[in-house]
């Protein structure tokens, strides 16, 4: 103990000093710590990252692996039973004679005619009228073209030019008073034959899935191997059309069911769009 | 087939006369009536090409004659009277003559009378260049405008 209080302040300053030197040896040591704590953290998050986009990377390739053999699977599975299994047949129809599927295609065109009303059918009978008197001008004016001298030249323009407003023309059809009924009888009939022959395709499509025969390629592309469970219903009414279609529309394609799509507008592009839906909606996973 | 043009057109006149007859008993409603027309209608063009022989037979020589005679016209108009601004009315009489006398009745149904008023039209302005100047080309223009019209039409 030191008894000049001078002295002893002095020793108490040395001590604090210590203190603190030892205090920021401690504070860098820490700094330092920590610094390396981060960086060994940081590395190690990006290990992880490396890690995890190749496991992403592997598992596509699994995906598309497991998506190739489900095709091989589904074509191994065709070709084992088409060498021990039955066929089923959709392509020949002796039931469902060309008469039948005229009256269908029958009935849709009738459908598609748009029933003409009274004041169209007076507008056609009007315009027949008008073509029969210039037809009968022009036949007159034929007439004097064989009569005329040489030299007459305006009459010759004349004559000649009657005469041609009736070549450039087309009688229009006669409206027929019969077609409203005609039109009705064809639906009728019409309605009558698809709901025949869908009766017949279906008890077909059903037998051969009773029996679990192989379907035809084309009809395995557009509907699948099989109905998709808790849709068979709806699968069958698909299939039925499917085979009407390319009955009705003499598709004989062995791979592709519905032909190429139709150009033109009208009930037939929109059953070939219709079905093309569907058929995609069936084969979806 | 006659080889005489007016033969010919009277020939081909009672060919028409002839299938008229049928088409006349032909109701136009009918099936065959469209198979008819077409006959008839080739039928009124062979009258009709052979009216256009006749008058081109007819029409040659006194077209090439007219076209002659304004291209001789031209001539001495050009030199006697001579005036630059009437040049304009000689060139094109004299244009127009040379095309007469190339081809002195066309190809088309209408066209050797045409040519006939288009070639007269010439004549006239070369023969009142040395009083109307270059206005004369006006009437060989309006000559040539009618030419066209009326082949065209």
């Amino acid at each position: 103990m030191n008894i000049d209080p001078l002295k002893a302040l002095e020793g108490k300053v040395e001590l604090l000093k210590k203190e603190l030197k030892s205090l920021e040896a401690r504070v860098d040591d820490v700094q330092s710590d920590a610094s390396q704590n981060q960086l060994s953290q940081t590395n190690l998050l990006r290990d992880n990252t490396r890690r995890l986009t190749r496991t992403d990377d592997r598992v596509a390739e699994l995906a598309e692996s497991v998506h190739r053999l489900e095709r091989l699977l589904v074509a191994l599975n065709r070709k084992v039973r088409a060498g021990e299994t039955r066929k089923a047949d959709f392509d020949h129809w002796p039931d469902l004679d060309e008469d039948l599927i005229a009256k269908i295609l029958h009935g849709q065109d009738a459908y598609a005619r748009r029933p003409q009303t009274p004041q169209q059918a007076k507008e056609i009978r009007k315009a027949i009228a008008e073509y029969d008197r210039r037809a009968a001008e022009a036949i007159e004016a034929a007439e004097a073209l064989t009569h005329l001298p040489p030299d007459a030249e305006s009459l010759w323009r004349k004559h000649y030019r009657q005469w041609r407003a009736i070549t450039t023309r087309q009688r229009p059809e006669a409206p027929d008073d019969d077609t409203h009924a005609g039109d009705s009888a064809a639906k009728s009939a019409g309605n009558e034959a698809v709901a025949r022959a869908r009766r017949q395709i279906r008890a077909r499509i059903e037998d051969a899935v009773a029996h679990d025969l192989l379907f035809p390629a084309w009809f395995e592309n557009a509907l699948g191997p099989a109905a998709p469970p808790g849709k068979a219903d709806v699968w069958l009414y698909t299939a039925t059309d499917v085979v009407l279609y390319r009955l009705l529309h003499g598709i004989t394609s062995p791979a592709d069911a519905l032909g190429p799509a139709p150009q033109d507008e009208g009930h037939r592009k929109d059953l070939h769009d219709r079905l093309t839906n569907e058929c995609a909606e069936h084969r979806r996973p | 087939m006659a080889a005489d043009p007016l033969a010919r057109l009277a020939d081909r006149q009672h060919s028409l006369r002839t299938t008229l007859r049928a088409l006349r008993s032909t109701p136009p409603g009918s099936p065959g009536f469209h198979h008819l027309l077409t006959t008839t209608n080739d039928q009124v063009e062979a009258v009709m090409q052979a009216r256009r022989e006749l008058e081109a037979d007819r029409l040659t020589i006194p077209n090439r004659a007219v076209a002659t005679a304004t291209t001789a016209a031209a001539l001495v108009v050009a030199v006697g009277w001579f005036d630059a601004w009437s040049l304009l009315s000689l060139l094109l009489a004299t244009a127009t003559a040379a095309a007469v006398l190339v081809d002195p009745a066309g190809r088309e149904q209408w066209e050797p009378r045409a040519r006939t008023a288009a070639i007269t039209a010439a004549l006239a302005a070369t023969l009142l260049t040395p009083l109307a100047h270059g206005w004369a080309a006006l009437l060989t223009a309006a000559g040539i405008a009618w030419w066209a019209w009326r082949t065209h039409r």
